[in-house]
């Protein structure tokens, strides 16, 4: 067995590779990817980027790369560089970070360039910002420079949704810095007036600490508070009374009611009430804006390695050719290892195609001369030219793309409990409010008292709990969620997902693994080699033999993958074969066995010696989910894009009666609607790009950790573990959050039924008002907390 | 109690507590919380090294930080 060596650039140890001497060093590579760039990084004395490196490990740098020169198109620079003068900006997504090393490293090389002016990187999402002298540089020069020295470049488009979210979050946090600093000062000058109040001050000291507060209260109602002044505005265009406008008309009203008092030197002002709404239902408010998803990076996901130009065969040459001009007829080559971006028939060479994308299945399937190839599927190891059937505008990749972009923005939203109630509550208050006055006015009881009873029933009915109710639950509920792997994007999420009634399920990767595991095997003879072979191949059934058979890893002598068949190997003029039948026989080993799932076969010496049956194996409590979902009263529907026999076999292995086979990712879209069109509200579980389109048309999504890129940007929760138990946990919590939710309401409204009659009879005076609305606050804080398990 | 020591007491530490809320929220607006990730590896860059290199960068800039 060969020593392993640790590459001087990456740090991964390796078997074999690169050695070199240079400097009195011996330097060893485990790819050629590897030395380039330690060179490069040399050479631009870069090299200390080792040394901070420290013992992190690196993944070997891609060789692969689209053409830059498609940096410089002007498509490219329409879309995403914007130009200021001399200056160009560009942001990008880079690829390949791994440590703060390697952010210096980036920063460092792209600065030193001619022309850049300036280079940030961004380490915790990997987004990079950088502005250049477009008359002395290109674009594609600065992405040749990212690649060299080891890492990937793609552009996003940084006027998305994502950024005006996290501009939205940062004037939040400004907005509450503010009013938290605000409310705990005004806190501890109102621990004085109620000392004051009850044994007496003088009339001048009251004076200063009412100026003090109205110095604090001031910007938290006009700064932190405009978020509430907005949202009443724009509710009342609408024509609806929000709970916005019952905060900002009873802050603002108390505000004004207090330097009222505080003027006219009698009675109590009450800034600290003032400061106190604002500050916690801002938190409230934040709580629901803290995660919030977007639209446009999971399309930047799937059109992301979309190449300018493809590779065309004109008059028996091959030519470059931009990918919309191309038309039906031409002749398009892929080859392997590429994507196709066109629905084309193969005319001439074969080999296999990953179709994942469309039926969620890993397996490799096989492409003939006739065969139809569909965009967004992956040559394995084929390389073809083909028939284009269709302009790229028409294909079915622009197809996805474009539902995907409509089922994202028209995706449909379960309207919030308290929302609900909110309008209802805001009108009934104001009403009151209203009326209170009016009563007392009537009475005789002259304009300060009569105001006095109307504020305090405001105060009273301040929304503070209700606005509570719902942030705190879903805050335990989120933190519970966490504790057992799930991740749920937004927080409101938690609270539609308990509202739902129908759970659409993805077969590959959801319910079952993902990846061909051995079902039933047959020995016929030695199989001591079986491993050796096996692990030559990165084949899933093959890493499933490896996986499965134990043994010792072994050099042959001779050794080739054939495509989409299996593997051949020489050792000691003996011939190995392991793969299908039909690999077998081109080698003259008759083989007859038959059955539906998949078969590997081994050979060695003309004989054959193992026949193994794999299956991709069921997780681990599926049947479990299933049937606690049903006792949940949800209908449980299995959706596979895999054939009718083996979606049928794994529906009746976890008990589910309803399921469909051979759904494509439209179809999946369209039974999700036809779900809606019944009144249901669905949740869909999946992890492939052919989910995608479903869970962006759900009203929940569920992702798998493990699943594609782009279900995870498209799904409102992630599973990290992938596993079923924490789908039965996810819908647990969430229906506990709702239940609390209710319980919070319940609270607060009990509460308010119980002291608005009491203050508008003019029994509670603004002070206990003001206390006891703390109070609800408290008991809504307290029962949720009650809930949150340790941990 | 005189009124004065009262006045005196309270703006003085309200003035303190504004210039510290103040220096945090031109951090928050000028991003320096943006990315914890470099904030927090920010010990490993101040080299004299490094130093140069940020105050090389920071001339090369156009526009100020907004």
């Amino acid at each position: 067995m060969p020593t392993k060596k640790e590459c001087s650039h990456c740090h991964l140890e390796f078997d074999a590779g690169i050695s070199e001497e240079a400097e009195g060093e011996e330097l060893s590579f485990c790819c050629s990817g590897c030395q380039s760039v330690y060179h490069i990084l040399k050479d631009n004395s870069l090299g200390s980027f080792y040394d901070r490196l420290g013992g992190a490990k690196l993944s070997a740098p891609k060789q692969n790369f689209i053409d830059s020169s498609t940096f410089d198109s002007k498509a490219f620079y329409d879309k995403y560089v914007s130009q200021n003068g001399d200056i160009s900006e560009v942001s990008l997504i880079i690829e390949g970070i791994h440590c703060s090393a390697c952010v210096w490293l980036n920063e460092k090389a792209l600065s030193q360039m001619e022309g850049v002016i300036e280079a940030e990187l961004n380490f915790t999402n990997n987004k990079a910002y950088i502005a250049w002298d477009d008359s002395t540089l290109k674009l594609s020069a600065i992405i040749e420079m990212i690649r060299s020295i080891g890492y990937d470049a793609f552009a996003y488009d940084s006027k998305t949704h994502e950024e005006s979210s996290s501009r939205e979050r940062k004037s939040y946090y400004l907005k509450m810095a503010l009013a938290i600093f605000a409310m705990m000062n005004t806190m501890w000058i109102a621990i004085a007036q109620y000392a004051g109040y009850f044994s007496g001050m003088e009339q001048s000291h009251k004076d200063i600490l009412n100026f003090a507060e109205f110095v604090l209260a001031t910007p938290v109602l006009f700064y932190s508070g405009w978020v509430f002044f907005r949202g009443a505005y724009f509710g009342l265009k609408r024509g609806v009374l929000s709970m916005d406008l019952l905060v900002a008309a009873g802050a603002t009203l108390v505000y004004l009611y207090s330097i009222y008092i505080a003027i006219n030197q009698k009675g109590e002002a009450y800034f600290d009430s003032v400061t106190m709404i604002i500050t916690f239902i801002l938190i409230g408010k934040f709580l629901e804006v803290l995660s919030k998803k977007s639209v446009g990076d999971a399309l930047d996901l799937l059109l992301r390695d979309v190449p300018s130009e493809i590779k065309v065969l004109q008059n028996g040459e091959v030519v470059l050719k931009s990918l919309e001009e191309v038309a039906v007829g031409e002749s398009y080559i892929i080859s392997a290892g590429e994507k196709a971006y066109l629905d084309a028939r193969v005319i001439s060479g074969e080999g296999s195609f990953d179709e994942s994308s469309l039926s969620g299945e890993s397996r490799s399937v096989a492409k003939s001369v006739g065969s139809e190839i569909v965009s967004g599927t992956v040559s394995i190891d084929a390389n073809v030219t083909c028939e284009v059937l269709r302009e790229f505008k028409h294909s079915t990749l622009s197809v996805i793309a474009k539902l995907l972009e409509g089922a994202m923005r028209k995706k449909p939203r379960i309207e919030r409990l308290a929302n609900e109630l909110s309008s209802y509550f805001a009108s009934v208050v104001l009403t009151l409010f209203v009326l209170t006055f009016a009563w007392w006015i009537i009475g005789g009881a002259g304009f300060d008292r009569s105001f006095m009873v109307a504020v305090s029933v405001l105060i009273i009915a301040c929304p503070c709990a209700l606005a509570l109710a719902t942030p705190v639950a879903t805050l335990v509920g989120l933190s519970n969620a966490t504790k057992n792997a799930i991740l749920f994007k937004e927080a409101s999420s938690l609270e539609a997902m308990a509202k739902t009634d129908v759970v659409v399920l993805d077969k590959t990767g959801t319910i079952t693994k993902g990846a061909p595991s051995v079902a039933s095997k047959q020995l016929l003879g030695d199989v001591s080699l079986l491993h050796a072979l096996a692990s030559l191949s990165k084949h899933p059934i093959s890493k499933a033999i490896a996986k499965y058979v134990e043994g010792e890893k072994l050099a042959f002598d001779e050794y080739k993958e054939v495509a989409s068949k299996g593997i051949y190997a020489k050792k000691d003029g003996v011939i190995h074969l392991g793969g299908s039948a039909k690999l077998l026989r081109e080698y003259g080993v008759e083989v007859s066995f038959k059955s539906c799932s998949s078969l590997f076969f081994y050979a060695s010496g003309g004989e054959l010696r193992a026949i193994f049956e794999l299956e991709d194996e069921i997780k681990e409590d599926a049947k479990e989910f299933v049937q606690s979902a049903k006792e949940m009263g949800l209908r449980v529907v299995l959706l596979s894009g895999d054939e009718e026999a083996i979606t049928a076999k794994v529906a009746h292995a976890v008990g589910l009666s309803e399921y469909y086979a051979q759904a494509s990712p439209q179809d999946k879209l369209e039974f999700v609607r036809s779900l809606h069109s019944e009144g249901k509200k669905v949740v869909m579980v999946g992890d492939g790009i052919n989910d995608t389109l479903a869970l962006a048309g759900a009203e929940i999504s569920i992702a798998m950790g493990s699943g594609s890129d782009i279900a995870l940007e498209a799904g409102d929760v992630v599973l990290l573990d992938g596993s079923m138990r924490s789908l039965e946990s996810a819908f647990r919590i969430s229906k506990e959050t709702y239940r609390l939710i209710k319980q919070n309401i319940a609270i607060s409204l009990v509460y308010n039924s119980i002291t608005i009659p009491l203050a508008m009879m003019g029994y509670i005076i603004p002070l206990v008002a003001a206390l006891s609305m703390s109070l609800s606050s408290l008991l809504v804080v307290g029962n949720s907390l009650r809930r949150r398990e340790r941990g | 109690m005189d009124s004065s020591v009262l006045v005196l007491m309270l703006s003085v530490s309200l003035f303190l507590g504004a210039i510290g809320v103040a220096g945090f929220m031109w951090a928050i607006k000028t991003g320096q919380f943006d990315d914890k990730e470099k904030f927090l590896n920010a010990t490993k860059f101040d080299s004299e090294e490094d130093l140069n290199d940020a105050a090389k960068k920071e001339s090369k800039k156009y526009r100020p930080p907004d």
